[in-house]
């Protein structure tokens, strides 16, 4: 009801086309972002350039990536489960060897990452992996934690930075910067797409 | 807003016509608004979805553009 209202007031006031999602949001069965509107953003300010996103997008994956290699090794016993973070393992290495490629062919240089790594570490406040979430904390709430249960953590963290790569292309002001963003949310959310076919997989 | 308001027929779309339109457009192509309260935001919501509360909407349709399709729930 909520949204034939907005979509009336929306219609009103002169826009042209506008939709209403039937049933609302209990109606999606997708994917969904949490957190508040503003959460993670804070760490891309709109206005950093193209190489300062691609270094912190980058400590980000490494982070994740460090989270899944965790994950991987926790559940040693367990055949299948450790193939399946290994396959995440080496899809965020790939995700970092994209954001060095994207980053190469939009400004024709190689960047530092060491020195952008350093450069973040001060507001990241140690490893944080995708989702602002510190990988020290994800690595000890897994612990005795079930399979499924860390997958959903994983997704829930992916979607998290599906949802923030979406919002920082549309607020970011610098066009080289946009499209890295454009890219990222492209490319996660192929990822979310192979995660959640593990899951059901598992479940 | 009158009473009869809510019997003419809005155009909708339904959840899989969602999922369709926003896998195959760019973020910046649209706009995605989540018009329900922060807290229910703050639970879940479609990734990449704005948040204007119903009651604030009046006030902030400034950062709606209206070249734009949009899509509200």
């Amino acid at each position: 009801m909520r949204s034939r209202s907005a979509a009336t007031l929306l219609l009103g006031s002169g826009l042209k086309d506008v939709y209403s999602m039937e049933g609302g949001l209990r109606a999606w069965n997708g994917m969904v972002a949490h957190g508040q509107p503003e959460a993670g953003m804070a760490y891309f300010s709109p206005a950093a350039d193209g190489e300062d996103i691609v270094g912190l997008a980058w400590s980000l994956e490494e982070g994740s990536r460090l989270f899944y290699q965790a994950v991987s090794e926790h559940f040693n016993d367990d055949k299948e489960t450790q193939q399946m973070f290994s396959w995440l393992v080496s899809a965020e290495k790939n995700h970092e060897k994209h954001l060095l490629e994207t980053y190469e062919s939009l400004t024709g240089t190689q960047p530092d990452f060491e020195k952008l790594r350093a450069k973040f570490s001060d507001s990241l406040n140690g490893t944080v992996m995708e989702g602002g979430i510190p990988v020290k904390e994800a690595i000890a709430w897994i612990k005795g934690k079930g399979v499924s249960e860390s997958l959903e953590l994983a997704i829930a963290m992916e979607v998290n930075a599906y949802d923030l790569y979406i919002k920082m292309s549309r607020v970011t002001e610098d066009k080289q910067a946009k499209q890295i963003f454009e890219k990222l949310s492209a490319e996660e959310q192929v990822h979310l797409e192979k995660l959640a076919s593990l899951l059901d997989d598992r479940i | 807003m009158g009473v009869l308001d809510y019997f003419k027929s809005i155009p909708t779309m339904t959840a899989d016509e969602v999922r369709l339109f926003l896998s195959e457009k760019l973020p910046d192509a649209y706009n995605l608004v989540d018009v329900r309260q922060p807290r229910e935001y703050e639970r879940d919501h479609i990734p990449g979805a704005n948040l204007i509360p119903m009651a604030e909407l009046k006030g902030r349709l400034k950062e709606i553009d209206p070249a734009k399709p949009t899509i509200v729930y």
